[in-house]
């Protein structure tokens, strides 16, 4: 234990957030006591002003040298007191958090249990954080072309953004053709829009402008480096590879629909007539309004929240597709006035802008609207000889409790949005993470929503989220305001921790040079010792754990810091009731 | 008073650590008796580590790493999953159950399955009773008679 230490431990009540479950001012009592300790403090918000302010007032005026904050993830906050640490002079490295609200109040209900716990975690961080050493910041220059994955609305707007402001962007895009779903679909809700307007002026610009190379069937498929100075490899549809040095990567991968063959009683693959949205975008477009065998419709179903909001397929709610229906009924009855259109759905969603006066509009067309219970779809059949229509949807419909056939020549399925079949690959090479149902996880989902926490690789539009165009767009935008904010510093702030050999402990014996899967430890064959190269290092440790004579160290998760946190996140478990 | 086991969870910061953040986000509650300890990657943790924590006075310790192919280091994973397999023989040559040591795959989205994994160990646990290391045992590497392959196992 280092004797010499003055350390200052924040608990934070965030307020009530902590404090209802954990008993902040027990543990603060606890971990005063012990001898590294100079001062211990609780405090409602750490993270505010005041919060802050506390920390650098205090390590002014008592000479602290090392701060604990036992509060939220550091994943959240550790940025936010590393500066605070800064501000007073000190070393950013010189913190350690305890997470006591994800992992302690947020989890348990017993607030015994939960004090106890949230004392043992701030008690592994103090003897920790005794054991950190200052880390000089390296520097890296930004490189300041940027990689765009998909060239869908998302991905068009990213580029067009970053080439107005005089930026190099290479527009990867899988297809033929520049547009993405966005390029399949008529007109837009909710003002009717044409969305081939909203594409066409972005897909001209981004082929005309020097400074956006587009790379039809193209695909990326390796991404080394880190951010500033990446070099993404992507294989053309002849086989080749180019490799483009980039400072950034912005997926905008988009979404697939959902598969509707999944949902046997709706009939899709089984009657002609029966078609998803995607297909009748397809007809409207075409201007062709009409059945598989070329009879004008009489009759028009839509079946909303098909994959949607049901526990069998997707649980979520895919959000275009209330309005998308809702659009259909516009252009269905100023196609055919005479036809019948009627709207199954199991909640209306028109959120947003405009959603509820398109929904007031299409009631007023004299449109049906009949209410199913979620998860009991509708079931479509073949009429029979008498009907004059070609099928027949049963839906037990909510409202009057009864059971009734609908007739229709056409039924439209709103098929929901899903992940795309190939975003894990996405996600592996660009090296970010997904969710249970396959859409990409950004940093905070509210103070963060384009950043992953793969510094240097943001995300927007669908591939993270079911979402309308103004969301997308909106995500796109900021996104290349990400990316700018780093092209006009120029440069990046490199991790400080990576692995280091220590010359005189290394053997030789080169353990280490197989284990590493950035190939950053070179053997000297002259030294008879190996080295790290400290820019291809990305730290996982994986050495370090495997090195015979412990001669390596990963900076800030050093042996010795992990061993006293093991020790002080025990030290009091044991003598625990 | 009811048997309270404490585990030490090594947690990878990108996957499992995230994993275990989404539980508390999204208020998944289970049984308080683990303490996480945060390493880069679960390839990061040194056998030396699993057996302090039972020297300190663990019951039981979960390494949690991201699923196999989708480790942020690329194959980090592997490595861990390999020296478990090795750590567990040598655990039991220490008088140590095996089930007190356990390697999980928790991805970022995995709140849920982090969560049961904790009141799933803390139960089996609590079956199994508190670790009693036998008072004579040294855990200085290599000291012990039944253990004299620690060397090897830690490094191989």
């Amino acid at each position: 234990m280092n004797d010499e230490c003055r350390i200052g431990v924040y608990i934070c009540n965030c307020g009530t957030n902590i404090a209802k479950v954990v008993n902040a001012e027990r543990v603060c009592h606890r971990v005063a006591d012990l001898p590294e300790v100079a001062c211990a403090r609780t405090y409602k918000y750490m993270c505010s002003n005041p919060g802050q302010d506390m920390i650098t007032q205090d390590i002014k005026e008592h000479g602290l040298d090392r701060v604990v904050v036992a509060a939220c993830s550091p994943r959240m906050h550790e940025p936010t007191f590393r500066k605070a640490l800064e501000a007073a002079g000190l070393n950013p490295f010189m913190l350690e958090m305890a997470n006591i609200r994800e992992q302690c109040s947020w989890v348990h209900d017993d607030p015994a249990k939960a004090t106890a716990k949230a004392a043992d975690l701030t008690h592994a961080a103090v003897r920790r954080v005794a054991r950190h050493q200052p880390l000089e910041k390296q520097e890296a220059p930004y490189t300041p072309a940027t990689m765009v994955l998909g060239g869908g609305i998302a991905g068009l707007t990213v580029a067009v953004e970053l080439a107005d402001a005089g930026q190099h962007v290479h527009l990867i895009e899988q297809e033929g053709r520049l547009g993405g779903n966005v390029g399949r679909v008529d007109l837009t809700a909710p003002y009717l829009d044409s969305a081939r307007d909203l594409l066409a002026e972005k897909i001209v610009q981004a082929e005309t402008n020097p400074r956006i190379d587009v790379h039809l069937r193209s695909t990326l498929t390796d991404l080394q480096g880190f951010v500033g100075n990446f070099t993404g490899t992507v294989t053309h549809q002849d086989g080749s590879d180019t490799e483009f040095p980039v400072g950034s990567v912005v997926v905008c991968t988009g979404y697939h629909e959902f598969d509707a063959t999944r949902v046997e009683r709706l009939g899709y693959g089984k009657h002609l007539d029966v078609i998803t949205s995607f297909e009748l975008e397809q007809r409207l477009r075409s201007g062709r309004l009409e059945t598989a065998d070329g009879r004008v419709p009489r009759y028009v179903s839509i079946v909303h929240c098909v994959g949607s909001r049901n526990v069998k397929y997707h649980t979520y709610c895919s959000r275009v597709c209330c309005m998308t229906a809702l659009k259909y009924g516009h252009e269905i009855k100023s196609a055919l006035p005479e036809a019948m259109v009627t709207d199954l759905y199991v909640d209306m969603l028109s959120f947003g802008k405009g959603g509820e006066d398109l929904y007031r509009r299409t009631s007023e067309l004299k449109t049906m609207f009949l209410m199913y219970e979620k998860e009991d779809y509708p079931v479509v059949r073949a009429a029979e000889a008498g009907d004059d229509c070609g099928l027949l949807v049963q839906v037990r419909e909510r409202l009057s409790g009864e059971t009734i056939d609908v007739p229709a020549d056409l039924v439209v399925l709103m098929v929901g949005m899903q992940a795309r079949a190939d975003s894990d690959q996405v996600a592996r090479t660009v090296g970010i993470s997904q969710d249970v149902e396959g859409w990409f996880i950004e940093s905070h989902p509210k103070l963060a929503p384009v950043s992953t926490p793969t510094e240097g690789v943001f995300i927007a539009g669908c591939c993270q989220s079911p979402k309308d165009i103004p969301d997308t767009v909106a995500q796109a935008r900021a996104a290349a305001a990400m990316v700018l904010g780093y092209i006009a510093q120029g440069k990046v702030e490199v991790d400080a921790r990576y692995a280091q050999i220590d010359g005189d402990l290394c053997s030789g014996c080169r353990v280490c040079n197989e284990l590493c899967p950035y190939t950053a430890i070179a053997y000297d064959p002259d030294e008879g010792r190996s080295d790290v190269q400290s820019a291809l290092c990305k730290a996982c440790g994986t050495c370090v754990a495997a090195c015979p004579s412990g001669a390596i160290a990963a900076r800030h998760f050093t042996d010795e810091q992990i061993l006293e946190q093991i020790e002080g996140v025990l030290a009091w478990s044991s003598s625990q009731p | 008073m009811e048997f309270e086991p404490t585990i030490v969870g090594f947690l990878c910061n990108w996957c499992s650590y995230t994993g275990a953040d989404l539980a508390g986000t999204a208020r998944i509650k289970h049984r308080p008796n683990l303490r996480v300890i945060r390493v880069m990657c679960s390839g990061r943790v040194d056998p030396t580590f699993v057996m302090q924590a039972f020297a300190s006075g663990a019951d039981g310790v979960m390494i949690c790493g991201c699923h196999p192919g989708d480790c942020h280091y690329l194959e980090g994973n592997d490595k861990a999953y390999r020296r478990f397999q090795l750590l567990k023989r040598l655990m039991v040559s220490y008088g140590i159950e095996k089930q007190r040591l356990r390697l999980e795959w928790v991805s970022a989205s995995e709140g849920e399955r982090f969560a049961r994994l904790v009141d799933t160990m803390t139960a089996e646990l609590k079956e199994l009773g508190p670790l009693e290391l036998p008072p004579d045992l040294s855990l200085e590497p290599g000291t012990h008679p039944d253990a004299p392959v620690v060397r090897e196992v830690t490094h191989g």
